[in-house]
This record gives C-alpha cells, structure tokens and sequence, in this order.
C-alpha cells in the first residue's frame, strides 16, 4: 500500500518539473508547451493509480514530511491529506488541465511569450493542487493566495490592455475581501483550538462555530464569485480564453465551494450557517442566470452561467449535502472547460469576434465544434445520462426532498430553468439559423491540438458523471425514495426553459427591437450593480482619501499643529521680545547723540 | 562584537586608501565580508544572550536586526553607484565614509547593553543621516526635509534623556541585563504616566507613529537612494527594538497606556494606506506604506504577547527587506525617467522585462504573499491583535485590502499598459540592478523557509 502516497507525491513532483527546468536552456525552446503538456498528462496517469487504489479500499493518508517550525504549542509542517476529496479532485484537474494545455497550444500559438504562458498555467494548476491536498490552514492558504495572484498574472496576461488589468486587478480586490475571512478564521481556530490542522480541528468540539464559519463562508463567497463579490469572474473574461477555461472548471472558482465542502464537519451541525450558505447560493444562482440572459458575448454568457452553478453548488452545501456539491464540481468541470474552448474555436475562427449577433450558421462549417458545444450545453442543463445530469438531477431532488427554506429552493428551481435557456440562445444565436458573419473569413477546425483536447472533453462531458458517481458511493445518502412529480421536477423544469427560449427566439427574431424594457436593463446592466459598486464606492474612497486622509490630515493638520505651528510661534514670540526691530535710522541717530553729548561732556569736563 | 565593529571601522581607511576605480568594489566585497560575520549570531544557542562584553551583547531580538543591518550596507553601496558617478572623488568617499559611519552607528545601537550608551548612540545615528539627506539629496526640499527630520526625532527622544537619568536614579543600572531582575512594577501615578510617555515617545517618533510621521515621506521622498534604503530598512526598525527593549521597565502601565496609541495606530494605517492610494508620487508610496506597515509593529509591541513580539520582530525584518527592495526598484526608474512621478513611468514591462518581475515579486512581497516572512509577520499580528479584541480584525481587513490595492497599483501603473514614447531610448537594466535586487529577494525567500531565527527572544 506504499504505492498510494508515493505515487500521489510522484505526480505532484513531476507536475513541478517543467518549472524547474525553466532555469534552464529548455524553456528558450520551443518545445517548452508541449513539455507542459506531457508533463501534465503523466501526472494525470499516475495520479489515477492512487485513485483507483483508493476507490477500491477507501482508504484516507494524510502525509507529513517536512517540519517547517513549531511555534510553542503548535506545530507546522508540511502535510498533504489524500482523501476522498482530493483524491477524486486530482485527477480530474490535471485532465482537464492537460486539455486545456493542448488546445492552448492551438489558441496561443501566434503569441511571442507561449512559454511563460504556459509556466503560469502550470503554477495556476499546481497551487490550485497545493489547496487541494492540504492539510493544515496554513498550506492550504499558501494555494488559496497562490491562485489568486496566478490569476491576476493570467488575466492580465495581455497587459497592453486597460481592461485586462482592470480586471486582474478586481479579481484579486474580491478575492482579497474573501482572504479577510480567511484570515479571521486563521486566528479564531488558533486562538481557541491551538491548531491549524484539519484532522485536529475537527476532533474537537466547540459548540459556537459560527465566527469561523462566517470567515469561511465570506472567503468561499470571494472565491467563488458568489453574490455581492461576483462581478470579478464575468470581468475575468478579459484573460485569454485558455485561462477563462482553467479559471471556470477545475481551479480558482470551485476553491471557494471546495473550502466549504472540507470544513463541513464544522458545518454539519450549524443551522444558522447553513441557512445562509442555502439563501446566498439561491440569490446567486438566479442573478447570476438572470444576467446570462441578455448578455451578447458570447464568454460572459458561459461565465454568467459558471457564477450560476457555482450557486448551486453553494445551495447543495446549505442543504447539508457536501459529497453532491463535490459531485457537480467534478462533472462541472468538463463540460464547462469544453464550453469554454468551444466558444474559444468559434471566437478564434471568426477573427476574435464574441458577438453572438454576429455569428450564426456556424454548424455548417464548424461541425465538430457544433457538436460539442451542443453535448456541452447540454450536459449543463442536466440532461439525462450526460454528466452534467448526475450531479445535477441529484442536487434538485434532494433539495425537493429537503425541508429546508422553500423560497430558496423556488428560486434555484427557476434558476435551473433559465440555465436551459440560455443555453438555447447560444445554440440558437451561434449554430444555427443564417450565417451573420463577414464571408471572408477562412474558417478551419481541423487542426489536430483543437480537436483532440476538445475531443477528450467531449468524452469526458459525456461518460465521466456515470462514472465518477457509479464508482464512489457518497457518504452523505440522498434521498431516495420521493413522489413522482418531484422525481420529474428537475427534467420538467428544464424542458420549460428549453422550449420557452426556443419558442421566444424563433418568434422574436424578426421582429424590431423597441426601447428596452426595464426587466432588460437589470438584466442586461448586471442587476446595476457594477454601475452602483464600481463607480460609487471607489470614488467615495479615492475621494475621501484624497480629501481627508492626504489634504486634511496629512497636509494641513498634522502639518500645522506640529511644525508649522511652531515655527510660527517661535518667529513671533522672537520678534515681539527682541528689541532689535532694524530701526537703523533711529539707532544710529541716537548713537550718534550720545556720541556727541559725551563728547560734548568729557570735553567740558577735560 | 568587536569583531564586526573594528572591521568596520576600517571600512573608513580602506575607502579613502582604495584607487579611485575600486572604491566601489573594494567596500562592497568588505561589507560584504563583515555581513558574513554577523550572520554567526544568528546562533542564538541557548536562552541567555550572548554577551560579548560589559558594553555589548546581543539576543535572538537584535541579532537579525544586526544581521540586516550589516547586510544592507553593501546593498546601498551598490544601489547609490550610479547617483554618485558623476560627483568628485573625494565627494564620492566622503559618501561612503558617512554610510560606513551609519553602520557603524547602528551596529552599536542594536547591540548596546547600556541604556544611557544606546541612547547616545541611537541619537549620533541621526548625524550621519542628516549629512547623507541634505547633501546628497536631489532637490532644494531637502534642507526642509533634513530640518523635519531632526526636529522631530529630537524633540521625541530628549524627554527619554530625563527619563533614563531619572530610572538609573532610583534603580542604580540601566543595564538590559540587569534590568529586567530588578524591575520593580510601576505603580499608577500621573508622574509615571509621563515616564511612560517619555520612554515610549522617542520610539514612537522613530517608527513612526500616525500622526508624528511628516518626518518620514518628506526624508524618504528627499534622500538619496541610500539614504532611502536605510531609513526605511533600519532607522525605522530602531524605534520597534526600543519599544520592545524598554516596555519590559514599564509594566504594567503599558496595559492601559496603549489604548490611545493602540487607537492612533490601527486608524493611522488605514488611513496612511489610503493615501497611498492616491499618490503619485511612486517614493511618497513607498514611504507611506512604510508608515502603515510599522504600524502594524506598533500595535504589536503595545499587545504585548509572544505572539505579537514574534509578529513584530519577524515584520520588522521582513518590511526592512521588501521596502529598501522598492526603494531600489523606484531609484532604478528615476534615473532612467529622471522623475519620480508614476504616470511618465508606464507600460515599462515591454522594455525591461526582467525588471517586471522584479517589480512583480516586490509587490507581491509587500502585499504579503504566503509563505513569505512577511504574511508570517503580518499573520502574527493579525492573531494577536485578533485575540486582544475581536473587532480590530475589521480594522486590519481593510487595511489588508488596501495594502493589496495599492501594491498592485504601483505594480500596475508603472509596469503594465502601453509605454509612453519618450521612454523609448531608456537604457536597459545592469546587471549591478539585477544583482542588487537578487541580493534583497534572496534572504526574504530563505528566511521563509526557516523563519523562525527572526522570530525574536520569545520563540
């Protein structure tokens, strides 16, 4: 059994290979990528030897080696925990990361730093791996940070651009409102546990968890753009669609969800925490999908509809079903990384236009993309016997089942009913109907590092629910037995979205675009949220920073009660006491005086 | 501790006997040499200090400080090169003669027995410093900002004159070794409320303290880049080793004195940060972020906790690292761009991409990346500050926030976006600029990965 956490640490140690040989002449080459690649997908194979073995005997390692310090009581080391969520994790990260590399071996081709591009990718994925396998707060906050900065280097990879920086500069803002939390809960279970280690934190008990689970709760809802701290992922589309791919499937965003799901002993017990968890997801889940809905490019949609599973997610956890919400994780992020690199072959084909507008009959000529960018969106809506399906049809019956607040469960019903229609205004809007394109673009596929990658997704969106699910049983149990209709709420739900979208689209389309309503406008201006958020808040702060903290403090009250003041004080105390007041006239006038009366005297009296 | 006193103070012979085209390796390799030396006592093999006479001793506590001091010196040399090429021979000597003077200064304040000598000490380092700002400094404000300077941290540390008289008066020795056997507690009285406020008002002066802290972006934005690197490496670190050497006389007064203080420095850091945010000045950032980080040490030190001491020892050498770092960083723009000013400086990442990660790895350092010493320093001070109250965590999230934002800021402004076309024929980046930043990254990435020897005495 020496082989389970030797080949675990095996594929962690390769996967850091192609960043050490970054000192080297190797990285000069142009190889460099396809090193990447290979590098990741040898470590996607022998991690899956580790994960066998564990589905096969269920058992848990925690690995520690290096001792880093121990401070006092509390001892910190290096430690890695191979369970049952990191265990099934690995693998599907480095295999859908491994795809991501081919097909941005494809997209990036043409772009004069590739290698650095695909170090950054490579670091994105190994702190992202790093959070995953940790074992100690402390570890798992050196992936937490580490994915954050790695995502504001790849959102910002095309510097040159305004809103790319921007952008990467509000994901780590939000994010970095998430660390607070983080932080707090750092010091809560130090403060009162003596502990950051996981196994330890949740062998003791303590019936008041409810501050470091609102720290937790308030990092994930940072990480996981969940409502309030959302705007960051739709904006991160200014990254490079490779990164959107890697960001909205496997890393960086699930973080948030996956936080939750490993501190949910703590969880499990905690109404008041679960209940918010169940009320944040649903808003998020319906906003998020509210705005998807009248977004015209074609990124913002599928990012709109990753912040909406990541709701629903969010809504698993609240109704004490961890392992389901994993679940979805896992399957999540196949189709969507497919979806990603679908809208990334279609964008790359039509000379960088997003537009969906501007699209349109594109199954002719993009037939394989066709494919899976419909199998994708199917699968997100939960169609039987696709991936997404597994996960998905799970997470609404149990949350029918669940006695849990029903306007929360209402509203992520409706959410799941608009996910299928706007997944039908891509397939309508991008694949079919006539084409709205310029005609003179040369548009080809056929190129084997886009076909492969998305390929094996496709496979992967597919096949992987049937099989991640079939082969692990949760150990939370859904709820098995249920009446018929709620059995077919899920299905029905998304039938009615799908045919309402179908049916409003094909009406509509030929007829003229009137003022817009203002259901519209929310939904099209992000619930006015960005408008409010992004330009009140940080022009009271900059403003009352520049007013009051640099003009009013800095420079005219500490700089006139000190040394001003002083110097004032000091000049006119001088003046007022000397009684030099440069009146030269007069001094002389009278030195001159009593030179003479002396004079005049000593000679009287000589 | 002779061992590194009278090597430097051959330092003085060895610059003014060097030919003129090896003054600047010559002192360079020596500096070099001598922080080797001080590296030894970083050994701190068991509890006691070391005590390397009646005069001098050193402890877990300034034992890196030593370490930063004398590490730093061949870092400024190597970063002042270029400001000075164009100065005089003799000029150029008395320069370094001065920074030698500084170390030399420095090195017997931080490891002074004596409180009476520390003191003496602590003020002749104001000498050197002066000289370096007002004569080598860049513009006419210098002479304003050399005033500031003195005035202020004269005026904060003579009341610790008469304090220090008046403790050996009735204690018999100032003696740190001594003291802390015979300290009586202080009982609550208005006369040993002033006592307090003498011992503790110098240092605050010195780290500093929101409020009394014009001094600090007026010199740092004034001196020469050396004179930039030290203050904020090691001047300011003095005022943080003497509250912590002398808060042990002052007990337990402390424990309510420090609210005031405790208030002024969880407000100032929030609000210094907030400037920063606006400034455009890219030295004016740097140096009030320095303002907001010491007061993260301030607040630590008055908890007074083995958390906090960890917390503040191990940010005081982390900041003293990271800040010099920027201040290089800065110094490399300005004499390329000839300003100070953030907005000419852009989109510089096209041209000098090795200096992107430079710049790259210092914000990121500065904003407290894990598993840097400097998250470790900041992390510790959170807890403790967490645990002495729980809503100060508020206070320090937002100033978390900010102090990400405007790193990145800075980051961004200078290296991110289209470059301006009047920086096109910028010389590239030497390979002196490139070392020099290595050397200061280096020792942050090692001490991360056995922080615990700037842990401090209680560890």
């Amino acid at each position: 059994m020496n082989m389970f956490s030797s080949c675990m640490i095996t594929a962690l140690v390769i996967l850091t290979l192609p960043i050490i040989m970054s000192s080297t002449k190797l990285y000069k080459n142009k190889l460099y990528p396809y090193y990447v690649k290979t590098a990741t997908s040898y470590a996607f194979m022998i991690s899956m030897i580790p994960t066998m073995m564990f589905i096969y005997s269920g058992q848990e390692t925690i690995i520690s080696n290096w001792h880093w310090m121990t401070i006092q009581t509390m001892k910190l080391s290096m430690s890695f925990k191979l369970d049952y969520f990191s265990m099934i994790f690995v693998p599907v990260a480095l295999f859908v990361t491994w795809s991501i590399m081919e097909f941005s071996m494809w997209y990036m081709h043409s772009d004069p730093y590739i290698n650095r591009f695909f170090k950054y990718l490579l670091l994105f994925l190994i702190t992202m791996m790093v959070l995953v396998t940790a074992n100690n707060m402390f570890q798992l906050f050196i992936g937490w940070e580490g994915v954050g900065i790695m995502s504001f280097l790849l959102i910002g990879w095309w510097y040159g651009r305004t809103d790319a920086n921007t952008a990467a500069l509000q994901a780590v803002l939000y994010n970095r409102i998430g660390d607070v939390g983080f932080i707090m809960t750092m010091a809560w279970f130090l403060l009162n546990l003596n502990t950051w280690d996981l196994q330890q934190i949740f062998i003791t008990t303590n019936d008041n968890f409810n501050l470091p689970l609102l720290g937790l709760l308030l990092a994930a809802t940072g990480k996981s753009a969940q409502f309030g701290l959302h705007p960051w992922l739709p904006s991160a589309m200014e990254g490079p669609t490779p990164v959107s791919a890697l960001l909205h499937s496997s890393t960086m965003v699930v973080a948030g969800v996956f936080l939750l799901i490993r501190f949910h002993p703590l969880m499990e017990h905690n109404q008041t925490i679960q209940t918010l968890t169940l009320c944040l997801g649903a808003i998020t889940t319906l906003f998020t999908a509210i705005c998807a809905l009248t977004q015209n490019d074609i990124k913002k949609i599928v990012a709109f509809s990753t912040s909406s599973q990541l709701g629903l997610m969010m809504v698993t956890i609240g109704i004490n079903q961890p392992y389901l919400a994993f679940l979805h994780i896992c399957t999540h992020a196949f189709f969507k990384a497919m979806l990603f690199m679908c809208s990334g072959s279609v964008i790359h084909s039509l000379n960088d236009e997003q537009d969906i507008r501007k699209m349109g009959g594109l199954f002719k000529v993009l037939p394989f993309t066709t494919t899976s960018l419909i199998i994708g969106s199917l699968a997100l809506t939960g169609m039987p016997f696709l991936t997404g399906f597994y996960s998905k049809d799970l997470i609404i019956e149990s949350a029918n089942t669940s006695n849990t607040n029903a306007w929360a469960l209402l509203i992520t019903l409706v959410a799941t009913s608009l996910t299928a229609a706007y997944s039908t205004r891509i397939m309508f809007f991008t694949l079919l109907g006539q084409p709205r394109f310029s005609p003179m673009i040369l548009i080809n596929e056929n190129n084997p590092l886009l076909i492969n990658s998305i390929k094996r997704l496709l496979i992967g969106s597919v096949f992987a629910g049937y099989i991640i699910s079939h082969s692990i049983t949760p150990t939370t149990i859904p709820q098995m037995t249920m009446p018929h209709y709620l059995k077919m709420t899920a299905l029905a739900v998304t039938t009615l979205g799908f045919i309402l979208a179908l049916e409003l689209n094909l009406t509509t389309q030929g007829l003229k675009f009137n003022y817009p309503s203002n259901y519209f406008k929310f939904s099209s201006l992000l619930g006015y949220y960005p408008t409010i958020m992004h330009r009140l808040t940080p022009k009271t702060s900059l403003t009352i920073s520049q007013k009051s903290a640099s003009m009013l403090l800095d420079s005219i009250w500490l700089e006139n009660i000190l040394p001003k003041s002083i110097s004032y004080f000091q000049m006119k105390s001088s003046t007022l006491i000397s009684n030099q007041k440069g009146l030269i006239k007069l001094y002389f006038l009278s030195f001159m005086l009593t030179m003479i009366l002396s004079l005049l005297i000593l000679n009287y009296h000589g | 501790m002779l061992k590194i006193i009278i090597p430097t103070i051959m330092l003085i012979p060895l610059t003014w006997m060097s030919k003129p085209n090896m003054i600047w390796i010559n002192t360079t390799t020596y500096g070099l040499l001598i922080s080797l030396i001080s590296l030894s006592y970083l050994n701190q093999p068991n509890d006691n200090t070391l005590n390397s006479s009646l005069m001098f001793f050193s402890d877990s506590l300034s034992a890196p400080l030593l370490a930063l001091t004398t590490w730093l010196l061949p870092l400024m040399l190597m970063a002042s090169q270029h400001h000075l090429s164009k100065e005089p021979l003799t000029r150029k000597k008395l320069y370094i003669s001065m920074l030698i003077l500084l170390q030399l200064f420095l090195i017997m304040t931080f490891t002074a027995s004596e409180l009476i000598f520390f003191y003496i000490l602590f003020e002749a380092t104001l000498i050197p410093t002066l000289i370096i700002i007002t004569r080598w400094g860049n513009q006419t404000e210098r002479l304003n900002a050399g005033l500031y300077f003195l005035f202020y941290t004269l005026m904060g540390s003579l009341p610790l004159l008469v304090a220090l008289l008046y403790i050996h008066n009735f204690m018999g020795s100032l003696n740190f070794l001594m003291i802390q056997y015979w300290i009586q507690p202080l009982p609550n009285s208005w006369s040993n409320i002033f006592l307090w406020l003498a011992c503790m008002m110098a240092f605050m002066v010195k780290m500093p303290l929101y409020g009394l802290h014009l001094w600090l972006p007026k010199a740092h934005v004034e001196a020469p880049i050396a004179g930039s690197m030290v203050l904020a490496a090691v001047l300011l670190k003095l005022g943080g080793y003497g509250m912590m050497r002398i808060t042990t006389l002052l007990n337990p007064l402390t424990n309510f004195m420090a609210y005031p203080f405790m208030m002024l420095s969880l407000w100032g850091m929030i609000m210094t940060s907030s400037i920063c945010l606006r400034q455009t000045d890219l030295k004016s950032l740097i140096a009030y972020s320095s303002v907001s980080h010491m007061a993260l040490v301030i607040v630590a030190v008055l908890i007074q906790t083995p958390w906090s001491y960890m917390g503040a020892t191990a940010l005081m050498i982390a900041h003293g690292l990271t800040s010099s770092m920027l201040f290089c960083l800065a110094n490399s723009n300005y004499e390329r761009i000839h300003s100070r000013t953030m907005i000419l400086a852009r989109g510089l990442q096209t041209l000098l991409p090795l200096m992107a990660a430079w710049w790259l790895l210092a914000s990121l350092t500065n904003l407290a990346l894990p598993p840097t010493i400097n998250l470790i320093g900041e992390l510790f001070v959170v807890m403790s500050s967490f645990s002495w109250s729980n809503i100060t965590i508020i206070l320090m999230g937002i100033n978390i926030i900010i102090t990400a934002l405007y790193s990145l800021y800075m980051l961004i402004t200078t290296q991110r976006g289209k470059y301006s076309h009047h920086i096109k024929n910028i010389k590239p980046s030497f390979t002196r600029e490139n070392a020099l930043m290595t050397l200061h990254l280096l020792p942050l990435l090692l001490l991360s990965l056995n922080p615990k020897i700037i842990l401090g005495p209680i560890y």
